[in-house]
């Protein structure tokens, strides 16, 4: 039970009603009403130290703390709080493995020994955020960071919070990923029996849509390699990630065309890197934002696709007919175009559905099949077209909101390295995360007219 | 006796990440032993290469981990190892290309001179 306004409520993941879904919507009604002020990033480590302060508990305090004092908020005046319980990049408490008592007791615990160890809950956050005393609206976004920023965003156009916090955390321990939860037992329900038991690595299906891909246009995997190395060149501008922090390595095409596959054709670097990470934004009313420290940034629309493919894994003809979809209501609600975007920040974690993603927003004109050919021109930061100039999973390790942060922060004009010099930050789009069922964001330097 | 060893990086040197227990002292000693050295890893090649460079070690070979047999195919040796810390991405494919695996204790342990 969540602690809100002296009293407490359960927080439940957000209605199906909260997302735009569908097409001939019209305007977002809260277009330019809700903006998107503060925000704070935790450390980056590969996995767990086993300390309290880098739990995963441990690291989203001091991203919610830094988002609040990076907007410039009192924090008792935060009033709802947006978070996704889940925080496993696929690491599990190893079964019967002791529990790490020290890191729990560390902090206000709830029912769950584990609670801010490999899952996060809004009542371990509140229990350990005293400083958040006016808490009055908590719910979940589950999955990802772009789900919970589309729950918070219509939270405040609805009136039901006017500041609010919106916290994604992942945790990794110690050894292989996917090896544990569900995939450790003897049965799995539903589907995912074929995908996890039966041992498909997880870029199989979008391994498999980049074949007919290759097959169907006529591209090749090596012409991906200028995408990985620009992902990877931005990422090392991005302080807050993983690789920038740690492992400051570019991925040159030699690199790329010479590592082994994990489900071929995708290969080892168009796959991300799991790793422990927390961030959080602070979102309020556009009239609210304007008396703040940061720059507003505008949100335009919200949209979702809950599509759901005819099988297993959906055929490339699926993906190419919702990434469309998508961006049609993408650019309805928001009252824009193509032409419109300033830069596109879509996920990538796969690299090899990046382009299914902005071949469906028609980004630069870009037709299906021709975003390969896109990628052999100067898709870089400096240049008339950036290309996820965040970096985003490849460049800063897989947290899925590298994007999002980089979206705000170019068009704060505080991107520092990273800043896109060709194009003038105006409007942008981020979300994911795969091009059949995900979560987007329209950003804007002003409320749009 | 001519022998090539090709390092793992993560798990296997305290370079590593996670690091593991053999010194980049411990790989210059081989060098300069007089062994066929290199590294192969899933880090980006480029990235061993700076690696040893910022050690100044001057290696035979600095490969992506499934390339062990095009290691095999282009030094001659009368004994080729490979010294890694997984069973399925390090002693299986190091069997596999006809080298002899040590784990990195193993590695400490075996008389080198």
């Amino acid at each position: 039970m969540a602690r809100c306004g002296g009293g407490a409520v359960s927080t439940s993941p957000a209605p199906a009603s909260v997302y735009r879904v569908k097409e001939g919507l019209g305007l977002w009604e809260h277009r330019g009403k809700v903006a998107a002020v503060g925000i704070g990033h935790s450390p980056t480590f590969r996995r767990w130290d086993g300390t309290p302060e880098n739990s995963v508990g441990g690291i989203s305090l001091e991203a919610l703390r830094r988002a609040i004092d990076d907007a410039g908020v009192n924090p008792a005046d935060v009033d709802g709080l947006v978070m996704d319980p889940s925080t496993t990049t696929g690491a599990f408490w190893p079964r019967g493995k002791p529990l790490p008592w020290d890191s729990i007791n560390a902090y206000n615990r709830t029912d769950d020994p584990l609670d801010g160890i490999t899952g996060l809950s809004a009542d371990w956050i509140l229990a350990n955020s005293a400083e958040l005393t006016g808490i009055e609206f908590t719910s979940y976004g589950v999955g990802c960071m772009s789900n919970a920023i589309c729950v918070a965003a219509q939270a405040i156009g609805d009136g039901r919070a006017h500041t609010c916090l919106v916290l994604k955390s992942w945790h990794n321990l110690e050894g292989r990923y996917y090896q544990g939860g569900a995939n450790a037992g003897n049965a799995i329900p539903g589907s995912s029996a074929i995908r996890s038991l039966w041992g498909t690595p997880a870029c199989f299906g979008t391994a498999v849509q980049f074949a007919e891909y290759c097959r169907k246009y006529g591209k090749t995997h090596d012409m991906m390699a200028p995408f990985i190395e620009n992902s990877r060149q931005n990422g090392l501008k991005f302080p807050e990630g993983y690789w920038a922090q740690h492992r400051p390595e570019e991925i040159t095409p030699e690199d790329y065309e010479a590592a082994r596959w994990i489900a071929k054709p995708a290969n080892l670097f168009d796959n991300d890197l799991p790793i422990m990470v927390s961030a959080a934004y602070l979102f309020t009313t556009a009239d609210r934002a304007r008396h703040l420290k940061q720059q507003p940034v505008y949100i335009l629309n919200h949209a979702t696709s809950r599509t759901r493919p005819r099988s297993l894994t959906p055929t490339l003809d699926e993906v190419e007919a919702d990434t469309a979809r998508t961006a049609r209501k993408i650019y309805e609600g928001a009252g824009i175009t193509a032409n419109d975007l300033s830069f596109e920040n879509m996920y990538d974690g796969f690299a090899l559905f990046h382009q299914f993603h902005i071949e469906g927003l028609g980004y630069r004109g870009l037709k299906f099949g021709e975003a390969l050919d896109f990628y052999q021109t100067d898709i870089s930061i400096s240049g008339p077209n950036p290309v996820s100039p965040s970096g985003g999973n490849i460049g800063c390790g897989r947290s899925r909101f590298w994007m999002h942060t980089d979206c705000i922060q170019q068009i704060q004009q505080r991107a520092g390295a990273r800043q896109v010099t060709g194009v003038k930050p105006e409007i942008a789009v981020s979300g994911g995360p795969m091009p059949v069922g995900g979560n987007y964001m329209v950003w804007s330097a002003t409320p749009g007219s | 006796m001519r022998a090539l060893i090709s390092f793992d990086i993560d798990g296997t040197l305290e370079e590593g990440d996670p690091p593991g227990i053999l010194t980049i002292d411990f790989v210059r000693e081989t060098k300069q032993d007089g062994f066929l050295v290199g590294s192969c890893s899933d880090r980006p090649i480029s990235a061993q290469r700076a690696m040893w460079e910022r050690h100044g070690i001057d290696v035979d070979f600095a490969v992506s981990k499934h390339m062990l047999a095009d290691v095999k195919s282009r030094f001659t040796a009368d004994v080729y190892y490979h010294i890694g810390d997984r069973e399925d991405l390090d002693k299986r494919p190091a069997e596999q290309a006809g080298f002899e695996f040590l784990w990195p204790h193993e590695a400490l342990a075996k008389p080198w001179g």
